[in-house]
C-alpha cells in the first residue's frame, strides 16, 4: 500500500495510475504466496492472529536438519544433475537430426519425442513400476529413465528452436577451412548452441529436481528427495517452519541457477532481448 | 557435408534421433501397454488373466465425479493462468513503461516445484494462513480454501505457477514481434484498445493457446497439489488413480490402472482437440 501512496503522488494521469495500480496486483500475485514461506522459515512462535512471527529463530533450520534435510538435497541435485546430463545431449542429437538431416517422417517423429508432455506422469509411473520391479531395475535408475523421458520434450523443443534459428554457414566454412568433424564440433557447432544448451540442461534439471509423484511411485520410498521430505512434513500439521525452511532450500538452488543461465526461453534463440 | 537430402543423410539423421526416441518409446509404449493390460485383467498379480471391463465398471462412480472434477479443475486455473499471464506478458514488453520486474518475478516463479508452491498456498490461504491474518479475518469466519468445496487452493497454486509459464511464452513471442506491428499502428493512429485488439491479441493467440493447452494437459495429470491442498472425498482423476493402484486390496490396483488409462485418454484427446483449434487460429491469423 505504501508503495502505490507514494507513485500516486507524482500525480500522473488517471490510465498511468490504473497501469500502475495494475502492476502492483500482478506484482502482488507472484509474490505474496512466497510471504509465508520466508516468514514461516525464521519463525519460532507465530500463532493466529498475529501478522508478523511473535518470536524468530532457527527451529525450522534445526528441524529440517534433523528431517534429513542435507541429504535430501545431495539427492535432489544429484537426480536433477543425472536427468540434464542425459536429456541434454539425447535432445540436441535429436534437434539435430530434425533440423539439419532428413530423417523420414518428421512429423510423426517429432509427436513420439513430445508425447511424454501429454501423458499424465502418474500413469507413467503407474504403469512402469510393476514392470520395472519384475525386470529388477533398480528404483533409482528407473526414477531417473522415467524422468529423463520427462525431459526429452523440453530439451528437444529448446535445442530444434536454436538450431532453426542458426547460421549454418560457419560450419561450412570451417569444413572448407579443413577441419575435422570433431574440430567443427568443438570449436563451432557446440559454441553457437552454448545458451540454448544451457538452457535445455537447465529445463531438464527442473525435471528432476522438482519430481514428487515418479520419485514417490517409482521410487518405492528408498529415494527420499527434498519434494518428499516436503511432501510428508507438509501432509502433518504443527511443522510450518520445517516445511518453510526446505521449501526455500528447494526453491533458491534453481533460482540461483536461472540467474547464472538467463531466461531459458530468451537465451535459446541467441541471447536477443 | 551435414545434411545432404539423400539416403545417407537420411540415415545419419535416423541415427542421431534413435537414442532419444528409443527410450521415449520403450518407456511411453511399456507404461501405456502394461497399464491397459493390468485395466484389462490380462495381467493380474494373482490368479489368470482373464479379459473385462471389471476394473473400469467397479469404481464407476467415483469416476463419474473425479472426471468432470478434473476437467473443472484444469479448466478454471488454466483460464486464470492464461488471463494473468497474457497481463504480465503485456506489462514485461509494453512499448512504453516497460516492466522489468514483473518479466523478472515471472521468470523467477517457474523454476518453484508445485509441491512447494502448493505448501506455500497452504501456509497463505489455510484458516490461520497469513491471508486472513494480513486481512484481519478470524480462523472460523474465514472460508474453506484449503480442503473446502470449491478447491480454491488447488486452483489457486496451478493458476499462480501456471500464469509465470504463459506469461514466458507468450512475453517471448511479444518481445520479438509485436513492438514494431504496435508502432506501426500507433503512428496510424489506432488507439490503445485497437492496438491490443487487432495487433497484440492476434499476435499473442497462438502462443497463448498452445501455452493454454500445456498447463490445462499438465493440470489434469497432475497428483501433488491436490493430493496436498483438495479434501478426501470426491478426489481428482490422480489422487484416485494413485489410491486404487498403492491400496494393499489388491483386486483394487487394476481399477487404479484403469483410472490411469481414462486420465491419459482424457489428456490425448485435449491435446487433438487443441491442435485442431490452434491450426484453425494460424489459418485465420
Amino acid at each position: 500500500m505504501g508503495l502505490i501512496g507514494r507513485r500516486a503522488a507524482a500525480r500522473p494521469g488517471r490510465a498511468v495510475l490504473a497501469t500502475r495500480l495494475g502492476r502492483a496486483v500482478l506484482a502482488a500475485w507472484l509474490v505474496l504466496p512466497l510471504v509465508p514461506l520466508l516468514l514461516w522459515a525464521v519463525a519460532d512462535r507465530w500463532s493466529a492472529p498475529a501478522v508478523l512471527p511473535q518470536e524468530l529463530g532457527t527451529d525450522g533450520l534445526r528441524d529440517a536438519l534433523a528431517a534429513g534435510g542435507p541429504a535430501a538435497l545431495a539427492r535432489s541435485t544429484a537426480l536433477g544433475a543425472a536427468v540434464a546430463v542425459l536429456a541434454t545431449p539425447l535432445g540436441a542429437l535429436a534437434a539435430r537430426a530434425l533440423v539439419v538431416h532428413r530423417v523420414p517422417r518428421p512429423g510423426a517423429v517429432l509427436a513420439v519425442l513430445l508425447s511424454p508432455l501429454v501423458l499424465p506422469p502418474f500413469a507413467v509411473a503407474l504403469g512402469l513400476d510393476v514392470l520395472l520391479l519384475r525386470l529388477r531395475v533398480p528404483a533409482t535408475a528407473g526414477v531417473v529413465l522415467l524422468l529423463t523421458v520427462a525431459a526429452l520434450p523440453y530439451t528437444t523443443i529448446v535445442l530444434r528452436a536454436a538450431l532453426a534459428a542458426q547460421d549454418r554457414g560457419f560450419e561450412e566454412e570451417a569444413r572448407t577451412l579443413g577441419a575435422t568433424p570433431w574440430q567443427v564440433l568443438r570449436g563451432v557447432q557446440v559454441p553457437l548452441l552454448a545458451p540454448a544448451l544451457a538452457g535445455a540442461a537447465f529445463l531438464a534439471f527442473l525435471v528432476g529436481w522438482s519430481d514428487y509423484v515418479v520419485t514417490l511411485l517409482v521410487g518405492g520410498g528408498r529415494l527420499v528427495t527434498l519434494p518428499l521430505l516436503i511432501g510428508s512434513a507438509a501432509s502433518a500439521t504443527g511443522n510450518e517452519a520445517q516445511v518453510a525452511v526446505l521449501s526455500l532450500t528447494a526453491v533458491l538452488p534453481p533460482l540461483a541457477l536461472l540467474a547464472l543461465v538467463g531466461v531459458p526461453g530468451r537465451r535459446a534463440r541467441g541471447g536477443r532481448r | 557435408m551435414s545434411g545432404p537430402p539423400g539416403a545417407r543423410g537420411r540415415r545419419t539423421g535416423l541415427l542421431l534421433v534413435l537414442p532419444a526416441l528409443v527410450p521415449v518409446v520403450a518407456v511411453v509404449g511399456a507404461a501405456l501397454t502394461s497399464a491397459l493390460l493390468a485395466a484389462l485383467g490380462l495381467a493380474p498379480l494373482v490368479g489368470e488373466p482373464r479379459l473385462t471391463g471389471a476394473a473400469f465398471t467397479a469404481p464407476a462412480d467415483q469416476l463419474a465425479s473425479a472426471v468432470p472434477l478434473s476437467l473443472a479443475i484444469a479448466a478454471a486455473a488454466t483460464a486464470a493462468a492464461a488471463a494473468v499471464g497474457l497481463a504480465l506478458a503485456l506489462a514485461a514488453v509494453a512499448t512504453a513503461r516497460r516492466s522489468r520486474l514483473l518479466g523478472a518475478l515471472s521468470a523467477a516463479t517457474v523454476p518453484v516445484p508445485h509441491l512447494v508452491g502448493a505448501a506455500a498456498m497452504g501456509l497463505l490461504l489455510a484458516d490461520a494462513g497469513f491471508l486472513p491474518r494480513l486481512l484481519g479475518v478470524a480462523p472460523e469466519d474465514w472460508p474453506a480454501l484449503v480442503g473446502g468445496r470449491w478447491w480454491v487452493a488447488v486452483v489457486a497454486e496451478y493458476a499462480w505457477k501456471e500464469s509465470a509459464f504463459v506469461a514466458l511464452v507468450v512475453g517471448g513471442v511479444l518481445a520479438s514481434r509485436s513492438r514494431s506491428y504496435g508502432e506501426t499502428a500507433a503512428v496510424l493512429g489506432a488507439g490503445r484498445w485497437a492496438r491490443f485488439r487487432t495487433v497484440t491479441l492476434p499476435l499473442a493467440a497462438p502462443a497463448l493457446g498452445a501455452a493454454s493447452a500445456i498447463s490445462f494437459v499438465y493440470v489434469l495429470g497432475s497428483y501433488e497439489v491436490a493430493a496436498l491442498l483438495g479434501r478426501a472425498a470426491p478426489e481428482p482423476l490422480p489422487v484416485l488413480a494413485v489410491r486404487l493402484s498403492t491400496s494393499i486390496d489388491l483386486a483394487a490396483r487394476p481399477q487404479g490402472a484403469a483410472v490411469a488409462v481414462v486420465t491419459a485418454g482424457l489428456a490425448l484427446l485435449a491435446v487433438v482437440l487443441a491442435l485442431r483449434a490452434l491450426r484453425r487460429l494460424a489459418a485465420w491469423g
